[in-house]
């Protein structure tokens, strides 16, 4: 039995619990902006965040280090949305793989320059999307590559500390976060081609 | 050059991630020195994870959470 398995069944005596309290409440606020990067709603991240305390409290005799609370807190929530799905998403979700990782929002403007007389091009195809439109492209992404994604753009995480956060090898976590990222890309170019910045091929 | 074109942009997220090193690094900043057309590309690929960033959502935090996560904790103490 893990020792997580083990604190799980056992009520922790007041003065831990008031530790606990006092250590890990004070990031409620970093991990909720966490919780709402990684969910679809808001619901969803106040319903992960309150799952995410509960999980920490019952390991919380487990956590040798109480300085690393919140990035002990961070992997406890990511790991609560990447376990779920952490396979690799069906090919239907992303497309074929190969042909995802050809893909090139660069030289997709280059071809159809869209803005003939600008001198910014890419910089001006970017300026066309609100925040809406993005965050509905980074929401396309599945979990399994969302997560490391948000990781690294929110927590500026290494490889190595993606890897042991998420429980996967590095390698997994290189390739997740260029796919990851090749769908964004993708998503941003359907998103262009339905509000008419580009030609619909 | 050691690298082709197509060998360096694949390259290119490690190198912005700061996950290159050793001879990884030193081909692709030689790659770069001489080819502008990769040095574009990269520009972009650093100026889109940027403009993600910027456009990450920021919800103010709702103020009953921290009540609502003391009580799941009562309750979670409790069963």
């Amino acid at each position: 039995m893990s020792l997580e398995e083990k604190t799980d069944r056992q009520s922790l005596d007041p003065e831990t619990q008031r530790r606990f309290e006092a250590l890990a409440l004070p990031h409620l606020g970093h991990l909720y902006r966490l919780a709402v990067r990684l969910q679809r709603s808001a619901q969803d991240a106040e319903d992960l965040v309150q799952e995410t305390y509960v999980k920490a409290l019952r390991a919380f005799p487990a956590l040798r280090d109480p300085e690393r609370i919140r990035p002990w807190l961070c992997q406890i929530l990511s790991r609560l949305v990447y376990d779920d799905h952490r396979t690799e998403p069906r090919e239907v979700a992303v497309g074929d793989l190969a042909e995802l990782d050809r893909f090139s929002l660069y030289d997709l403007i280059d071809q159809e320059d869209p803005f003939p007389y600008s001198d910014q091009l890419h910089r001006d195809f970017l300026a066309r999307f609100d925040d809406g439109e993005v965050r509905r492209a980074l929401l396309a992404l599945p979990e399994a590559y969302r997560v490391p994604l948000v990781l690294l753009y929110v927590e500026e995480l290494s490889y190595k500390e993606l890897a042991d956060a998420l429980g996967c090898p590095v390698g997994t976590i290189m390739s997740r976060l260029h796919r990851g990222r090749k769908i964004l890309e993708r998503e941003l170019w359907e998103c262009a081609k339905q509000r008419g910045i580009v030609r619909t091929r | 050059m050691k690298l082709t074109c197509e060998q360096a942009v694949k390259q290119f997220f490690a190198y912005l991630d700061r996950a290159l090193s050793g001879e990884e690094f030193a081909d692709l900043e030689a790659h770069l020195a001489a080819c502008l057309d990769c040095c574009d590309k990269l520009s972009f690929s650093r100026e889109l994870d940027a403009f993600v960033k910027r456009h990450l959502p920021d919800n103010p935090v709702p103020a009953a959470l921290e009540a609502r996560v003391r009580r799941a904790l009562e309750r979670a103490q409790g069963t």
